[in-house]
């Protein structure tokens, strides 16, 4: 009765189905029979046994079914848990294997680390500013409405094409209206402030889709002209100066010295067109309302529901060309265009982050090669390894899952690491990066980011694994196992590592490029011609609020007073104001105009330049450069006759061939009844307006006491120290009126130095990039030329032998590790004329494809590559030709 | 004799079964013969209920399953109790035990 124990296997095979269907059929015949053969024994009949004992046996039927269902039930989960064993296994004997070698693990840990760490940050950045949605509801649908003047060049609506636009669609469900300015918050007990306010119509908020935090907009009726002062803060000056006090609503904060009535409060991601404090009706504020010639509008418009984005672009284009056909004298050039808003608000991030991404990636990249470079040599010294685990009967599945699992255990352990530096990595950046955009606040490591950064460490560990793994499964045993434990296959390997080095050089040249066009821009905008001097300089910002300052008599006795103040404070040599104009700080204050005694311009075509008004202090203050006539001086007062300063760019435009001195200009600017504008009495040395690597656009100065305006910005020069004059000159503003609150307090180094921010970080950032990859290259030459030099140590002792010189072996080691640099130095710098193509819109008087650049990067790569093999070179030529030929080194 | 194995708690064929293969590896017919002649005739268990609780008792992983050949020399599938079976049936046996005892007291005050 005991069995015979049959063929005993580790494990049967797994079976079908059938198999299992085959085998539960099996078992049971087996019993059947068994009861029949004892019936038989018994004295039944064999037909009348069968029967029977088919009878006992109750419902086979379902007993079969029921077996067969539990039996494939089993199959499945033993198959599960033998992956899992096996996986187990795997795992077990790969930490095993990276612990025995601590400084090859410690070595691709870091450089994984680095590599997945960094990738993930500058993903999280690009997910955050670029690919997040925006946080209004169906956002895909909202977008910019504005005029255009050609690919990319945005204008701004005046009212009533604005009003016309809105009453005509059909394709937008609602197109909302704004305009962005500054509002003077009064003093509740601190100093007074200056915060950013947005005009808007009232349905900008259903257009957006947003709900008030608490309270509510204001509606359509509240925003006319001579409506009620109403006001929606943002939740973060509802909090800063409020304490989220929900009190608040219903009562009055004073802006600009009149009382508005707080209805509601805009959630933080809710903010639109920008960040801003204060949400005004439209129509309470505005000026120039009447004439369509006067642009300072936003559009935003949401489409109507089953409308194409095309077809609302092609309406809102036709509704624009109508309206030029309609008032040819303003909209003679009217085009309306329209822009996705998502686009719109992150356009001029796209290609920096893009780049930045491309470049990164390039690193993990050159960072995997180089990985895979080092388990290439490790798998040339583990073929003994693997060639007794092939003669042991490893399949070569298994040897190669094996082989992928230490590889990937290695890159989840780098990727791992690097998420927590990407953490770290990531919080810098946001503190740091100069990017004004508000959606940088929501940068973080998140479900998406980890996404991204699980899925290049699953890649790059496939990829530095794969190639190695498949050489090692190839291994031809008998050749191993003969000749010990010096590789059998040297030639192969050694062209995949090379081939590899070549790569990982072409990489590192087409980032070097990048890094050095950057570079040299920024030094190009470091030694620009900025047209005024910085050095000593502080400037700030008032704005006198028009409930106060009603008359421009009020505007002018303000500023007589405080230039007066200020220029007695010690070390001040010269104190101005300016207003529209000041360096470095954008604001577009554009006229049309015309020339005196020249035929009027074609309707809708008279010239624009830019207008703003100076004190003749500003212009001392900033040392600005008088290149022909004279400068303001006091004798340009009111009453005196009107006079003008235009900068060599106007002249160049407006004049050329002529003396502009002595001509009339007249700007498209009424002020009660009076064109402004004026004789010209002197021309201006360009100086850089808005940003240092911007055009110098023609510019119009008048005097401020011919022209005062609201929004001052005031500039100091002293011999000392500027910053050290802040709290004085605030002082001084504050002794004048102490309800004015000074702003934007800087030294005009700090303003210039704010202009060049953003090529700076992203010159630093893809610097570094660049310089890993160098590094990370270097180490892939050194690595493939040191294991070379250890393979052919024989081979150099006989050639020593045989009467090498030191020097003779010394060249020929190196040249074997340039040559490598110089076929991927030439890929590379290939690689790099169509690479650094994306980064045009980077580069300031720099070509995309400088030859001085590409020469001095070539140079570069290829004097690291000569060091990195010269030091294996140097161990190869110290070779002991005796010691070297008893195979003893 | 109770009329079917219907007539055996569910419970009990398995710990039944359990028992039968604690003195070694038997195949189904084996088994129930065992259990017929230990229990003197007096427990009979209708076969379809022995196979289905085998295979029950496999995919629990309490027996482990092997093809090996009987003793007229056919394929046959030897079942035999694993570590965790071996456990399950003191474990039973235990609970059995308290639970005939408990009933006892009840009849015998009765």
């Amino acid at each position: 009765m005991r069995p015979v124990p049959g063929r005993r296997l580790f494990r049967f095979p797994w079976r079908t189905a059938a198999q299992v269907a085959a085998d539960v059929d099996e078992e049971l015949q087996f019993h059947l029979d068994m009861v029949a053969r004892e019936l038989v024994e018994d004295g039944w009949p064999a037909e009348a046994a069968r029967v029977e004992a088919l009878r006992r046996f109750g419902d086979l039927e379902g007993t079969k079914k029921f077996c067969c269902a539990l039996d494939r039930e089993k199959e499945t989960q033993m198959k599960w848990m033998q992956s899992l064993e096996a996986l187990g296994q795997d795992l077990r004997y790969a930490g095993r294997q990276l612990w025995k070698s601590p400084g090859f693990t410690l070595i691709v840990l870091l450089t994984l680390t680095l590599a997945v760490g960094a990738s993930t940050a500058i993903f999280s950045v690009v997910d955050g500013v670029l690919l997040r949605p925006l946080p209004f509801p169906e956002a895909d649908r909202l977008a910019t409405v504005l005029p255009t003047s050609g690919e990319g060049n945005w204008n701004a609506f005046s009212w009533l094409n604005y009003v016309d636009l809105r009453d005509q669609t059909r394709a937008l469900s609602g197109v909302a209206a704004y305009s962005g300015g500054s509002i003077n918050l009064a003093s509740v007990g601190g100093e007074p402030e200056r915060l950013v306010g947005i005009y808007a119509t009232s349905n900008l908020f259903p257009v957006l889709k947003v709900q008030p935090l608490i309270g509510r907009f204001y509606t359509p009726d509240e925003d006319r002209r001579g409506g009620p002062r109403l006001a929606v803060l943002s939740e973060e000056l509802w909090e800063r100066r409020f304490g989220r006090d929900p009190g608040l609503l219903g009562r009055a904060v004073s802006l600009n010295d009149e009382p508005f009535t707080v209805v509601g409060v805009l959630a933080r991601e809710d903010q639109y067109p920008a960040t801003g404090d204060v949400w005004i009706p439209f129509a309470l504020t505005s000026e120039n309302l009447e004439a369509r010639g006067s642009v300072f509008f936003g559009a935003l418009g949401r489409l109507a529901p089953g409308v194409s984005f095309e077809a609302a672009q092609t309406e809102v284009k036709g509704i624009g060309d109508r309206l030029a056909q309609q008032y040819p004298e303003s909209n003679a050039r009217l085009t309306i265009g329209m822009v996705p808003l998502r686009e719109w608000m992150v356009g001029d991030f796209r290609t920096p982050l893009l780049v930045l991404l491309g470049a990164v990636l390039f690193v993990l990249l050159i960072a995997a090669v180089n990985v895979a470079n080092l388990l290439l040599v490790r798998a040339a010294a583990r073929e003994g390894e693997v060639a007794v685990r092939t003669a042991l009967g490893a399949g070569r599945g298994r040897i190669v899952r094996q082989l992928l699992t230490e590889s990937l255990v290695l890159a989840l352990l780098g990727g791992a690491a690097g998420v927590w530096l990407a953490v770290w990595l990531t919080k810098g950046l946001v503190a740091l990066a100069p990017l004004k955009t508000s959606r940088l606040e929501g940068v973080g490591v998140d479900s998406s980011v980890l996404l991204f950064a699980l899925g290049i460490t699953l890649l790059t560990g496939l990829l530095f694994g794969l190639a190695p793994a498949l050489q090692a499964s190839r291994t031809d045993l008998n050749g191993v196992l003969k000749e010990g434990a010096r590789g059998s296959r040297g030639r192969a390997a050694t062209r995949a590592r090379s081939g590899l080095v070549v790569v990982e050089v072409a990489l590192a040249v087409m980032l070097l490029a990048g890094a050095g066009l950057l570079l040299r821009s920024f030094d190009r905008l470091q030694s620009v011609e900025l047209g005024f001097e910085p050095e000593g300089v502080l400037t700030f910002r008032v704005a006198l609020p028009e409930a106060k300052y009603d008359e421009e008599e009020k505007l002018r006795a303000f500023t007589d007073g405080l230039m007066a103040r200020l220029e007695q404070m010690p070390g001040v040599t010269a104190a101005g104001a300016m207003v529209y104009g000041l360096p470095m700080a954008p604001t577009g204050n554009v006229f049309s105009f015309s020339i005196e005694g020249r035929p009027p311009a074609p309707p809708g075509q008279s010239p624009i330049l830019r207008v703003g008004s100076v004190t003749p202090g500003a212009l001392r203050a900033l040392k600005m450069r008088v290149a022909r006539g004279r400068g303001f001086t006091a004798g340009d007062r009111p009453g005196a006759p009107q006079v003008v300063l235009i900068n060599e760019a106007a002249v160049r435009e407006f004049f050329p061939g002529e003396d502009p001195l002595g001509q009339r200009i007249l700007l498209g600017w009424n002020v009660d009844g009076v064109q402004r504008g004026g004789e010209v009495v002197g021309v201006l040395a360009d100086f850089k307006q808005d940003t240092l690597g911007g055009e110098v656009e023609p510019q119009l100065f008048l005097p401020f006491a011919q022209a005062p305006l609201r929004s001052l910005a005031v500039t100091v020069r002293t011999e000392s120290d500027p910053a050290a004059l802040a709290a004085e000159a605030r002082a001084r503003v504050l002794e004048l009126d102490p309800s004015l609150p000074v702003y934007s307090l800087l030294t005009m180094e700090e303003m210039v130095a704010a202009s060049a921010s953003q090529p700076k970080f992203y010159l630093l950032l893809l610097g570094g990039f660049a310089a890993i990859a160098v590094v990370l290259a270097a180490v892939g030459i050194y690595g493939v030329i040191a294991y070379g030099v250890r393979q052919r140590t024989q081979e150099i002792g006989i050639r020593m032998a045989l009467g090498a010189s030191r020097d003779r072996v010394l060249r020929m080691v190196v040249r074997q590790g340039l040559t490598l640099a110089l076929l991927g130095a030439a890929a590379g710098l290939a690689g790099a004329l169509f690479a650094t193509r994306g980064m045009r819109s980077l580069l300031y008087q720099v070509s995309a494809t400088d030859p001085a650049i590409y020469v001095a990067v070539a140079v570069v790569l290829v004097a690291v590559a000569g060091f990195a093999s010269w030091l294996p070179a140097r161990r190869a030529a110290g070779t002991d030709p005796q010691l070297a030929l008893r195979g003893e080194v | 004799m109770p009329k079917s194995s219907s007539d055996l708690l569910h419970g009990t064929v398995a710990v039944l079964i359990l028992k039968a293969l604690s003195w070694g590896p038997l195949h189904g017919y084996d088994i129930s013969r065992t259990i017929r002649q230990r229990s003197e005739g007096a427990l009979g268990l209708e076969d379809a209920a022995l196979y289905q609780a085998l295979h029950r008792l496999e995919r629990k992983g309490w027996v482990a399953a092997e093809w090996g050949l009987s003793e007229n020399n056919r394929r046959a599938k030897f079942y035999q109790l694993t570590d965790e079976g071996r456990r399950q049936l003191q474990s039973e046996v235990t609970s059995w035990r308290a639970y005939v005892e408990a009933v006892s007291k009840v009849l015998e005050t009765a």
